[in-house]
């Protein structure tokens, strides 16, 4: 019963409007006082530990700031024109390479709002220029967005190993699959759709282009490299990983691509070498723009982090009152098995993720259901990629899905009109959900395969 | 949907302290970044390490992100749900938001007088006593004043604070206190720009405390252009 109330206040505080790190904050922090002796000094501690305390969670603000160096329009740019130089020839040739490069900067970025914002403002305008309508193109770019958090390196992995203590390297493997395949369905939908509605097709632009618009977006994806292959191939920590690739990703924008720094000039112009101007090595360092993209990103980490710290209070309290040992008795004795455990987490995660920032739900949610699945014998590499899929969804199922409102301030166009256009797309993540559900082998192969079979302790 | 505008410092003092939060903000990440980066490269090229590069990386996080609320507060940046207050009548949302701020009012009391709480030992002062509300200052507070960081060595500018809190005995390593400092002043900066949001709101100057998602900003931009291009 006052779990109920607990949550019921969470739910309540948010929906009128409080921030979601005060609703969970606050709601801790009474239920503690009224029912405990726990004092506020102990919620003070735990807040400023929430950072201090949790070296896994400091791989956040450096992914962070990598994916602000490589979100700049001129990154965006080069991936897509990669992409349509790869895929554009083929039906529906354009709205592929849409989905191909959302993979490609989902990969750089782990924001799926990001990648939206990204990729959508430059597809979707390109698409209706060649003739496809703009429900389609929005449809296909709200959907495909969602992968941002699916592919790694993404925040909201850290997050769940951070809240559930399984390694980060294995939940970015067990990514890895399930991301491409995702990628893989949308496409081959498309291609479908485009084969039978006869949509526009561009034309092969020959080996030469893949060549040229490959090397020039390949700075960019090294990031990836890096820090996949830094972390298995034992170089460094996700932590150190994610610093390291904040740093190439800095050099990368400053000095390769120069779309932003000393180096950069305004559209047009040709920007300058190094050889132009070499002070641009000390100089970059203090640049106004290497300043406003270091606060952006101190900015989301902050908000994230608020939420995440907050939400870590609430797991103290939700452990301190045993409620996970709770719940899972209740549902072992009324007999649920892992099938009908995981429609309700995938039910709760579908409401739950329409309304919250995902990484704050994982830490909440997390806690709750993965004592349950543990006593179930459901792996927690599995489950964690589960939880994921289902906010992707939550993300894009109407009302109030997040992708859907940002699609429709970026193509302009009502939140309803969009919603009604990513249906199709929505359907194909739905069988995908289902298909990650109940074959656990595509999340849990590649980790295996690549770090071994996990221990568990319990 | 949070208001008339993006946040804008009006007052020529207002401009500094904005400046000012972005840039601690800015520089804070960066060293953090830098830090880890050349204790990655330290381990690698020279074998060895920047032995206080962890903790101090740690305490920096703790620092920018609970200095960085109040801002957030500031210029309206908190995640919330604009579900239900994008919806009703204007009437209702005014009342809404009265009632989301006074939420965020009551958090940031609690959490500022846990804080006091939490660092006045470390400082060698006093608690305040009461389990909701602080009722006085508890004259048994025991003393933590001796508690030192792990690895961070301790600043010559410092030294002052042996006499001042730690009986004269030298400290080895840095003294909790000083990290743990962020805590009180971050809760009073944090109540202090609630107290301005909830002005602000009460004035009809803004309509809440959230913004839906964080990419708010680009989609303004966005529109702006496109309204531009029409």
């Amino acid at each position: 019963m006052d779990v109920f109330i607990l949550f019921a206040m969470v739910v309540g505080l948010m929906l009128i409007g409080v921030p979601i790190a005060v609703s969970l904050g606050l709601s801790s922090i009474l239920f503690m006082l009224a029912l405990s002796d726990t004092s506020l000094a102990a919620v003070a501690a735990s807040l400023y530990n929430g950072m201090a305390g949790h070296y896994t969670l400091l791989a956040i603000p450096f992914f962070v700031l990598a994916s602000s160096f490589m979100s700049t329009g001129g990154v965006a740019r080069r991936i897509i024109r990669f992409s349509i130089a790869l895929v554009g020839h083929l039906p529906g040739g354009l709205a592929i390479a849409g989905v191909f490069a959302c993979m490609m900067f989902a990969a750089l970025s782990g924001s799926s709002p990001a990648t939206v914002v990204a990729i959508g403002t430059i597809v979707i305008a390109g698409m209706r220029q060649v003739g496809y309508t703009r429900d389609f193109a929005a449809g296909v770019i709200a959907v495909a967005g969602t992968l941002g958090i699916l592919i790694p390196p993404s925040i909201v992995m850290v997050v769940y190993a951070s809240a559930t203590d399984v390694s980060v390297g294995r939940m970015f493997l067990a990514g890895v699959i399930p991301g491409l395949l995702a990628g893989f369905m949308l496409m081959t939908t498309i291609y479908v759709m485009a084969r039978v509605r006869n949509l526009p097709k561009g034309e092969w632009l020959g080996w030469g282009e893949v060549w040229s618009s490959g090397r020039d977006a390949g700075w960019g994806l090294m990031l990836i490299v890096i820090i996949l292959g830094g972390i298995y191939g034992g170089i460094f920590t996700p932590t150190e990983a994610a610093a390291v690739a904040a740093v190439y990703a800095f050099l990368i924008a400053c000095f390769v691509y120069r779309d932003m720094g000393p180096l950069a000039r305004p559209e047009g112009e040709r920007n300058l070498t190094l050889l132009d101007r070499p002070i641009a090595l000390v100089t970059a360092f203090f640049h106004r723009d290497i300043r406003n993209t270091l606060f952006e990103a101190g900015k989301l980490t902050v908000t994230l982090m608020f939420i995440i710290a907050n939400a870590l209070i609430l797991k103290h309290v939700l452990t301190d009152e045993q409620i996970p040992q709770q719940i899972a008795g209740a549902m072992l004795a009324a007999g649920f098995g892992p099938v009908m455990f995981l429609v309700i987490v995938n039910v709760i995660l579908l409401i739950g993720g329409q309304f919250m920032e995902p990484s704050g739900l994982i830490v909440i949610v997390a806690p709750l259901v993965f004592p349950i699945a543990m006593e179930l014998g459901i792996d927690p590499i599995h489950l964690g990629i589960i939880m994921v899929v289902n906010m992707e969804i939550g993300m894009i199922t109407p009302p109030v899905g997040l992708n859907l409102f940002v699609t429709s301030g970026v193509a302009g166009m009502p939140m309803m009109r969009v919603v009604r256009a990513a249906l199709p797309f929505l359907a194909v993540l739905f069988v995908f959900l289902i298909l990650i559900t109940y074959v656990p082998i595509i999340s849990t192969w590649l980790p295996t395969l690549m770090m071994g079979p996990e221990i568990l302790v319990r | 949907m949070s208001g008339p505008g993006r946040y804008e410092p009006r007052s020529m003092l207002g401009k500094v302290v904005h400046e000012f939060e972005e840039t601690a903000i800015a520089v804070m990440l960066g060293l953090m970044t830098l830090l880890t980066f050349v204790n990655v490269i330290m381990r690698y090229v020279f074998n060895s390490m920047v032995i206080w590069g962890l903790e101090v990386v740690l305490v920096l996080f703790a620092w920018l992100v609970l200095f960085g609320i109040a801002y957030a507060f500031k210029v309206t940046a908190n995640l919330g749900v604009d579900a239900i207050i994008s919806v009703v009548s204007p009437r209702t949302r005014y009342v809404l938001a009265l009632l989301s701020a006074a939420c965020c009012l009551a958090y940031a009391l609690l959490i500022a007088k846990g804080a006091w709480d939490y660092w006045a030992p470390f400082a060698g002062l006093q608690q305040t006593t009461g389990h909701w509300f602080p009722t006085g200052f508890d004259p048994n507070t025991r003393d933590r004043a001796f508690f030192e960081t792990d690895q961070i060595p301790m600043l010559e500018w410092l030294r002052w604070l042996e006499d001042a809190i730690n009986q004269g005995e030298a400290y080895s390593k840095m003294p909790r206190m000083v990290p743990y400092i962020i805590l009180p002043v971050a809760a009073a900066l944090m109540l202090f720009r609630i107290i301005q949001v909830t002005i602000r709101i009460v004035k009809g100057e803004q309509h809440s405390m959230i913004v839906s998602h964080e990419v708010e900003d680009a989609l303004d931009e966005i529109a702006k252009t496109r309204r531009g291009q029409e």
